[in-house]
């Protein structure tokens, strides 16, 4: 008992510290991961070039099948990028896969279609693991930044007296204590989240953060690792073929997102984790000897044969190989959440003349498994649109309690003597531009989107540039302001953009409304009305706070807090 | 239809977050002083039982290895949703439950 105090503390003393100096990384993390979660919906938005025909894949692949044989006859390879729910585009590609050489094709016509330049959503996705320092700096630093926050999860939960008690409390227009209620009340009910997001991010990198054990294990040789990862892999095989180190290496791609898909955006992090570059067309023929000329079946037969594999509306992509020729082989993917486990890289490959099938990717190994398992929890591409609404609403939840936790900072310090005011109010303007300002910027890349002109050169990189600029901006401003006007204007600003995205996108767009375009509309001006709302709070709140401040003595459990609550 | 069960589903882990935050003396002072004390005692119980229903209404919207990854979060929404209503609208916070009788109506006769 004697010690009690002390443990709370140091607890308290390190969940301060850890939540403050990372907290400001980690709500940069949360808040693009939690966009991330919506990733395609954003690339598609942010191409409106790009329009629903509402043609299923079968068509959509004949489509393709037509143009490829047309346009890419003697070809060694067709790619094609099926319309999906979440990105209704179909694209393709001819020879070996690369990044940036598709094609857009409408899908009932048959024309090409060239939509702009844009970072994407993907943007927002290589920020959340990156933070936009390069590959090898970003991962690192992300990972500080998710070790503090299990540590601060930890320790709050130490430091935290009434975790029931106070389970469902929530005292508002109270200054320092209503941001303390909300801290722990988002922290607590969101508990799962936050650990699950947080644990499974760390395991996404194993081999980067904690390579020893492997590295030991197999002396350095992380292609025998991957062997043995291999599903069906039993013993050491030592003189394995090209084709198994292809798969092993497959496997251990899984890691990222889809492969095939438009922004590619695995690679980056494959290459991280592997220090190398992955080798693109593994598993398909060797061509070296051009095999005579066949008749394939349609390709939109192999549509079937893979749905019944792996469920209706679940592929994503089908590649072929040696097309028209007697060695053709066709692949088809799925897309990845028919499960839990992260099923990047799987395929299967049929005959491409007789429709047979040549290849279905085996279970993974459990250890793998375990592996796949975290990453796909991470990566909330499973359960549909449910399952991601939970995970974007969820993360907006924890980014609004990183952020709390970060005013809290703050609050506290204000009234306490001892705190050096120079020192509080750095902390004041760099919480308003990590939290305000980022949310600015992010809405800024949008509005960019539409009014950069189309054909600008490096479009992309300009978008990214609007980002970086507006935060900057952000930051000027909130040095010049007092801390309550920045976050004020900061908070108004934002929501004023995210209201009025929806009215831009209308206006400037030349593809008709549809179901994904408005909703990501309709998502933008909903979170601008909290915003708007949480500024017009945070105007109220000084009065508010010298309102509660009189009666400070603690009103005892007995009287109601409802009146209380609701005139405020 | 998933999305009809989907929101029977945040529906019944909200009301199960309010018959455990109904037991708690404080809340139910604040939410619910006018009824018969003794209706809080069934509040706990009942708040489970919603609690394990909504896991069950999960079990019908995904798979079985998923449903309890969309259940804890169900769970969290029903609370935090409970968490900002009860200072601001405790009446609305006692009574949103029945918004998931149409609900359940629906499901059942869609399903």
């Amino acid at each position: 008992m004697a010690k009690q105090p002390s443990l709370t503390q140091s607890m308290s003393e390190l969940h301060t510290w850890a939540g403050l100096v990372l907290g400001w990384v980690l709500f940069a993390i949360f808040l693009t991961g939690t966009l991330a979660v919506f990733d395609k919906e954003l690339n598609w938005w942010m191409q409106p070039e790009l329009r629903v025909t509402g043609q299923t894949q079968a068509e959509a692949v004949q489509v393709a099948e037509d143009w490829l044989r047309a346009n890419h006859a003697g070809a060694s390879a067709w790619n094609i990028g099926l319309p999906s729910e979440r990105g209704p585009d179909l694209s393709v590609s001819a020879g070996e896969q690369r990044r940036g050489e598709r094609t857009y094709l409408d899908a009932s016509t048959g024309e090409l279609v060239e939509p702009r330049d844009t970072a994407g959503g993907s943007f927002f996705f290589r920020f959340h693991y990156t933070l936009h320092m390069g590959r090898d700096l970003g991962v690192w630093i992300v990972g500080l930044a998710a070790m503090a926050m299990l540590v601060a999860i930890i320790s709050g939960i130490i430091i935290h007296k009434k975790i029931f008690k106070d389970f469902f409390t929530f005292r508002p227009g109270k200054g320092q204590r209503s941001w303390l209620d909300g801290h722990n009340a988002s922290a607590v009910l969101l508990l799962p989240f936050h650990l699950m997001i947080t644990y499974t991010g760390l395991v996404i990198f194993f081999l980067i953060y904690m390579p020893a054990a492997s590295d030991a294990l197999y002396n350095g040789d992380r292609q025998a690792m991957f062997r043995d990862l291999r599903p069906g892999a039993e013993q050491h095989q030592p003189q394995q073929g090209q084709q198994g180190q292809g798969q092993a290496e497959r496997g251990e791609r899984t890691q990222m997102a889809e492969r095939g898909e438009r922004s590619g955006q695995g690679e980056h992090v494959e290459q991280a984790t592997r220090g190398e570059a992955p080798a693109r067309g593994e598993g398909r023929a060797p061509r070296t000897v051009e095999a005579p000329p066949a008749q394939m079946l349609p390709l939109a037969s192999f549509i079937a044969l893979g749905e019944a594999h792996y469920g209706a509306g679940m592929l994503s992509s089908v590649s072929v190989s040696n097309p028209d020729r007697a060695n053709a082989q066709v692949e088809v993917r799925p897309m990845l959440g028919s499960r839990i486990e992260l099923t990047k890289g799987e395929s299967m490959a049929f005959n491409a003349n007789t429709g047979e099938v040549t290849r279905v990717s085996d279970p993974s190994r459990p250890t793998l498994l375990t592996q796949k398992v975290m990453a796909g929890l991470h990566f909330a591409q499973f359960g549909g649109y449910p399952m991601r609404w939970l995970y974007f609403i969820c993360g907006l939840i924890s980014c609004a309690m990183i952020a709390s936790g970060l005013v809290l900072y703050t609050v506290k310090r204000r009234r306490q003597a001892k705190v050096s005011a120079t020192w509080l109010r750095q902390a004041d303007w760099i919480n308003t531009t990590v939290v305000a300002g980022l949310m600015v910027a992010c809405v800024a890349m949008l509005w960019a989107n539409r009014l950069l002109p189309v054909e600008l050169a490096e479009r992309s990189e300009w978008e990214q540039r609007v980002f970086f600029g507006s935060w900057l901006l952000a930051l000027l401003h909130a040095r010049v302001r007092t801390p309550a006007r920045a976050w004020i204007e900061q908070l108004a600003a934002a929501g004023l953009l995210l209201l009025t995205l929806p009215l831009l996108d209308r206006a400037l767009s030349a593809s008709a409304a549809d179901v994904l375009r408005l909703s990501v509309d309709a998502t933008s001006a909903a979170c601008g009305v909290l915003l708007l709302w949480a500024s017009w709070r945070v105007a109220r709140q000084p009065a508010a706070a010298e309102r509660a401040a009189p009666r400070k003595a603690p009103k005892p459990a007995k009287p109601r807090p409802e009146p209380a609550g609701a005139q405020s | 239809m998933s999305v009809v069960l989907f929101f029977l589903g945040l529906v019944l882990a909200y009301a199960g977050m309010l018959g455990l935050c109904l037991a708690m003396d404080r809340h139910w002072k604040q939410l619910a002083s006018g009824l018969k004390p003794g209706w809080q005692r069934i509040c706990r119980p009942l708040g489970w039982l919603l609690l394990a229903l909504s896991l069950l209404v999960a079990w019908q919207i995904w798979p079985p290895a998923m449903a309890p990854v969309g259940w804890l979060g169900m769970l969290s929404l029903g609370g935090i949703s409970l968490l900002f209503l009860l200072p601001y609208q405790p009446r609305l916070a006692l009574w949103l439950p029945l918004a998931g009788a149409p609900l359940l109506l629906v499901a059942g006769v869609l399903g």
